[in-house]
């Protein structure tokens, strides 16, 4: 026992020290401030070193740092973006900060983002898919809405909205086609991604009435619904927010 | 007749070494060891203060640490914050975490209290009388001595501990709540004992008191 208790403090004093703010508040480590006095209250932090990241011992959600310019470029476009919410909204949903990098992966899939409502933090890959970079961001953001409030998203409810005959696969990533292209006007999903599981159709369907705004030309009586649903329970968070 | 010896050259050399030695010991033992003899105890008697109510004299090896608290902007924190002081429970708490030129963090009342003090669990210890919640509202910037209530990773979780921070820390506007700021003496906290990259100070420095002023 005498000895147990001396490995003990032997490990917890030799445990190096992270004093590092950030990683003490988000636990990620490696980053810097890139911007934080905005009017809505987000903190953006860019990655100056790789980072690893995960629950257990195998960490396995990387990404990469960028070089100033891209970070520069692609900052303006993110802030543009976000800049749509509200500080009251972001609250809401638990987000404060964004981090930046690039090459962002899990399990080395590559991902647009990826959110966290525990830490507050969206980490967002800079140099995802440049055509869909950012709608990629609301359906992100969206995540974050659904993480904080399961019980206004329901599956269920959504699943219902769908022919009887459609079904979702097990997984997002269990589908080889992730095309995030606009399908046809017809079409109950707004892309092939859309398909894989319901909420990725409600980040899909929302991404795109964020992005697209009023000019959303899809005829289906099924994305009717879906845009009716979101639009209501989004307005159920917030009624001051703005499509 | 006594004939007068004179002194060799190598005789000066060995003297002249003694002499350095014993000054190099002097310095070393007396004047460098003695972390406090520069300085400056303030007495709070000789201050005007313009809320004496809400002032609090914190007393460290070093001499007094005088902080403004501020219960306009985090008025449960600063209640529980007195409530504390008046029972006179920080008295003899640890500086448990002292992150050089950053931080320095006390108020374990369960593990971090110089008659019972348990490094496994220090730094997770309660004040007994429950948590509350995080007050992140009002206005406040974190500057050096800022002095803010500690949290676990999850919000509404404050309790007995608390921080002084040693430079400007502003990631922490929105994430800790604030209750007050040094006014004097941050300089004795500067010499509080801290291990370079190390967050568990072990045989640390202790608050010997903290008392409201009035």
């Amino acid at each position: 026992m005498i000895l147990f208790r001396a490995i003990l403090l032997f490990l917890i004093f030799i445990t190096p020290l992270k004093a590092n703010t950030i990683y003490n508040l988000i636990k990620i480590p490696n980053l810097e401030i890139y911007k934080i006095d905005t009017k809505n209250g987000l903190r953006y932090l860019y990655a100056t070193k790789p980072f690893r990241l995960g629950v257990n011992v195998k960490k396995n959600i990387s990404c990469y740092n960028s070089n100033k310019q891209t970070l520069g470029k692609k900052y303006k476009i993110i802030k543009k973006n976000l800049d749509r919410y509200s500080l009251s909204f972001l609250k809401k949903i638990n987000l404060k900060y964004i981090v930046l990098c690039e090459n962002l992966s899990i399990s080395e899939i590559n991902t647009a983002g990826i959110p966290n409502n525990i830490t507050r933090t969206l980490i967002l890959d800079i140099k995802f898919n440049k055509r869909h970079f950012e709608r990629a961001i609301h359906h992100e953001l969206f995540h974050m809405v659904n993480d904080s409030y399961k019980e206004l998203f329901n599956e269920n409810t959504w699943k219902n909205f769908n022919k009887k005959s459609f079904e979702y696969s097990q997984c997002s990533t269990c589908n080889d086609n992730w095309n995030l292209d606009l399908l046809d006007n017809s079409s109950d999903f707004f892309s092939e991604y859309a398909k894989s599981t319901a909420s990725e159709d409600m980040a899909e369907v929302f991404s795109h009435l964020l992005f697209y705004q009023n000019k959303i030309k899809n005829e289906s009586s099924i994305i009717k619904k879906k845009i009716l649903f979101i639009k209501k329970n989004i307005l159920k968070i917030d009624d001051t927010f703005k499509f | 007749m006594i004939n007068k010896i004179k002194i060799s050259k190598s005789e000066k050399i060995i003297l002249s070494f003694l002499i350095i030695l014993g000054v190099f010991t002097f310095v070393s033992l007396i004047i460098l060891k003695n972390k406090c003899l520069f300085i400056k105890n303030h007495n709070p008697n000789n201050i005007e203060f313009n809320n004496p109510e809400n002032v609090v004299i914190l007393n460290a090896n070093c001499g007094n640490v005088i902080i403004e608290l501020y219960p306009s902007i985090s008025p449960k924190a600063v209640k529980r914050f007195k409530k504390l002081i008046k029972l006179r429970a920080y008295d003899n708490a640890a500086f448990h975490r002292v992150i050089e030129g950053k931080l320095i963090q006390a108020g374990d009342l369960e593990f971090g209290k110089k008659e019972n003090l348990d490094y496994g669990k220090m730094g997770s210890g309660k004040s007994g009388l429950g948590t509350i919640k995080s007050e992140l509202g009002g206005k406040f910037k974190y500057d050096k001595g800022s002095v803010g209530l500690a949290r676990t990773f999850e919000l509404n979780t404050e309790d007995s501990q608390f921080f002084i921070i040693l430079q400007d820390e502003p990631l922490y506007e929105g994430e800790y709540t604030p209750i007050g700021r040094v006014i004097y003496g941050l300089e004795v906290l500067e010499t509080v004992k801290f291990i370079p990259k190390f967050h568990i100070v072990p045989r640390p420095d202790f608050i010997n008191s903290i008392k409201m002023l009035n």
